[in-house]
């Protein structure tokens, strides 16, 4: 160990941050086709946390719905593959029949689950910590329990959908390049994510369900004194987020994967749920939030295949590479302590909801 | 209004806790349906109906009991193969075989037991996760032949499982009936480092492991070196591994293998990308289809198992499952066995590569020769396949 101080300190700083950015430039390709792969599922549950939590509810089960989902789509998928028997793919996506329906069962999935989690939280009133904890380990089990029971069935599955596809001429185009390379080489859940954030960010602080959302999340009662239904508002949001988990599932497993496997989302959900917390639950800012998680994945994994020479490389050599799968949640930590920028929650984010009337 | 879904969450939790219990003791939720060994239809449920002799044979012959991994018995992988090689040695002796599939892990012990219970001369229980219940079973029934696919027995000083890996005790002397199968790696590693130089264009080509702390993945991809040179001396060969000390990111996680391969591919401008990696793995073939380069599986005939990549797939790195069972059991039969690791490679047709398969790949014409010369080599003890510190990783 006493090599690590002994090293820092015989290296200029300055020296390490140009050999940095010669590092990154070097390898910016494959980091930011990294980045933007590892970010989609994160930013689509990240998203749907925070169309939740602007309305008032907690969702911490997106990772229970997103690996439902992932299941559920790619079943439903298989089975009808497997009924249909092999389709030529449209010219767009490589998209099947099997396909579009298993993203649509997804799709319906995520929002019954969704629904489940509304009930709990809104109707239900009870800790949506712990309503959200019994999705994600119900879910784990049910689909770990599923998968084993489907294994059993000879499934070949449904495939996946491809990549749009860059064009060589726009992939070497000087300076932005690699940026039309890393954003445009996605499939129809990838690309849509990025649509889904623009919309949302606008409809969120420009429309009239934006205002009614964002005031339900931060003082339902007044909400209320106007004539809004919170319960339904909250109701609607949480059932129509769940699409959102619902499309990073089934990019898991049939769009950057080609089937279901037991516990698949890996995290995937809950680092969702901190860069919602670090972009200021905005989507905009969550899917930022997700772009720099992935990034330092983009970099961790570029500095374990092609490890950087030099002084930058000693340091670097210093760093295990579990820290980098740690970034996330530190940076998370370091925001919601206020050190750097303080990122605070909706008001009513977490309070059951309940009618004057009723009590 | 708020008293009934009070009731109805506390159910909720409970259903969900069971489920997650579910997950993990399958055989509380369906003791009935595990099917015995007698009741398994064999001839029906083999992957090849090609014998129906073992139905028929006496209570008194000769009966084999095979404990698959959880999944399949026809899944074109460890369970199909080794079952295949079982059937194999019970066709030639004319001996009964049946199987059972575990529903999950928590069955293996239970479902060794029952052939226990049916008095079968022969247990062979497939991979390396049945390892630990196999020498248990082996313990406590010294009678009974066990035959342990890909396991190296690791027991300690009494002859029980070592789950701290000191492997104290002598498995060979100790539990005299319970016989390892291990296979050299690094021979079919370096038929497929001979394929992977053959058909790359730029001479640049990668082998992706799991842990480098692993013996068994370091020798497939140190023959994979050595072979790749010995065709062609100019290759580069850039290795990788996808973790150094996470099981599921090395393992479990194709949707990790994909992205890091696809970086490695892109980073490493490898043209022939060789994976050692299970699930992960996998990935590792997704990314070599979506790069279009490509890439040679592991352990089975991936052209087979995994058919989402066979677009790229040119060859696997073979363990000869069923071969090696057959003759173990061969063996067990005749009474030449003996108990300990039983190690396969050329030599006894424990390795190879598969059956070129794909078609939009073009060989060299004299790589098959090379191929033949290769492996007649190795036969003969002839040909170095792996280097001084075979099986641990000393490379960058």
């Amino acid at each position: 160990m006493s090599g690590i101080p002994g090293a820092l300190d015989a290296i200029p700083l300055i020296g390490l941050v140009f050999q940095l950015m010669g590092y990154l430039i070097e390898n910016i390709n494959p980091i930011s086709a990294t980045t933007v792969a590892v970010s989609v599922p994160i930013a689509l549950a990240a998203l749907c946390g925070v169309m939740c939590e602007r309305s008032g509810v907690v969702n911490i089960g997106l990772e229970g719905i997103m690996l439902i989902c992932a299941f559920v789509g790619w079943y439903a998928s298989a089975l009808v593959a497997g009924a249909l028997g092999p389709e030529a793919p449209f010219p767009l996506f490589g998209a099947t029949p099997a396909l579009l329906i298993g993203v649509l069962a997804a799709i319906v999935a995520g929002m019954l689950v969704s629904l489940l989690h509304a009930w709990l939280s809104i109707s239900a009133r009870i800790d949506q910590i712990i309503g959200g904890t019994i999705i994600n380990i119900g879910a784990a089990g049910i689909t770990g329990y599923l998968y084993t029971l489907v294994s059993g069935q000879s499934l070949t599955g449904a495939g996946q959908f491809t990549p749009l596809g860059v064009p060589q001429e726009v992939a070497t185009v000087p300076l932005v390049g690699w940026l039309l390379n890393a954003v445009l080489n996605q499939g129809p859940i990838g690309l849509t994510t990025i649509i889904i954030v623009i919309i949302f960010q606008i409809m969120l602080f420009r429309s009239r369900w934006g205002l009614r959302t964002r005031a339900a999340g931060e003082h339902p009662r007044a909400v209320e004194t106007v004539g809004i239904d919170v319960i339904r508002l909250r109701y609607r949001n949480v059932v129509m987020s769940g699409a959102l988990a619902a499309l990073g599932g089934a990019w898991l497993s049939m769009e950057y994967g080609t089937q279901f496997q037991a516990n698949m989302t890996n995290g995937r959900g809950f680092i969702g749920l901190a860069a919602m917390i670090v972009g200021r639950w905005s989507p905009v800012g969550a899917f930022g939030a997700a772009l720099l998680f992935a990034s330092a994945t983009g970099l961790s994994l570029s500095i374990t295949i092609s490890p950087p020479s030099g002084d930058l490389g000693n340091v670097f050599s210093y760093i295990p590479s579990e820290f980098w799968d740690a970034l996330p949640y530190i940076i998370t930590i370091v925001i919601l302590a206020g050190v750097v920028g303080r990122s605070i929650a909706p008001a009513a984010d977490g309070q059951p909801y309940e009618r004057e009337s009723a009590s | 209004m708020a008293r009934l879904p009070r009731k109805a969450i506390a159910l909720l939790a409970v259903s969900a806790l069971v489920a997650a219990a579910c997950s993990s003791a399958a055989a509380t939720a369906s003791p009935t349906a595990t099917p015995t060994p007698a009741a398994t239809p064999t001839p029906a449920a083999t992957p090849t109906p090609a014998t129906s002799a073992s139905a028929s044979a006496p209570a008194t012959a000769f009966k084999i009991g095979v404990v698959t991994d959880v999944g399949r018995v026809d899944d074109k992988n460890f369970n199909q193969y080794s079952y295949q090689g079982a059937k194999d040695a019970a066709d030639a002796l004319g001996a009964s075989v049946s199987y059972l599939v575990p529903k999950d892990a928590t069955e293996y012990a239970s479902d060794i037991q029952q052939f226990v219970d049916q008095k079968t001369n022969v247990i062979v229980t497939v991979g390396f996760n049945l390892g630990n219940d196999t020498i248990k079973a082996a313990k406590a029934n010294p009678d009974i032949w066990f035959v342990a696919v890909d396991v190296a027995p690791c027991v300690d000083a009494t002859g029980a499982p070592d789950s701290t890996f000191a492997c104290k005790g002598d498995a060979a002397t100790l539990l005299p009936h319970l016989i390892g199968i291990q296979f050299q790696e690094d021979q079919a590693g370096y038929l497929a480092g001979m394929v992977a130089a053959a058909v790359s264009k730029t001479g640049v080509i990668g082998q992706l492991g799991g842990i480098n702390s692993n013996p068994a993945v370091v020798r497939y991809m140190q023959g994979y070196e050595l072979g790749a040179k010995a065709y062609k001396s100019s290759v580069t060969v850039d290795s990788g591994f996808f973790s150094t000390g996470d099981i599921t990111k090395a393992y479990g996680d194709p949707v990790f293998g994909k992205t890091f391969s696809q970086q490695f591919i892109s980073q490493k401008k490898v043209d022939v990308l060789f994976q050692v990696a299970g699930a992960t793995g996998n990935g590792a073939l997704d990314a070599a289809c979506a790069a279009g380069i490509y890439a040679i599986g592991v352990d089975v005939d991936q052209y087979q198992s995994y058919p989402s990549a066979d677009k790229c797939i040119v060859t696997s790195a073979e363990k000869h499952l069923a071969s090696a069972v057959s003759q173990t059991i061969k063996a067990i039969n005749a009474g030449t066995a003996k108990g300990g690791i039983s190690k396969f490679n050329a030599a006894n047709d424990g390795i190879g590569i598969s059956a070129f398969q794909n078609t939009s790949v073009t060989l060299p014409s004299d790589l098959q020769g090379k191929l033949d010369a290769a492996l007649a080599a190795m036969k003969a003890g002839t040909l170095t396949t792996c280097t001084a510190q075979c099986g641990t990783w000393t490379g960058k």
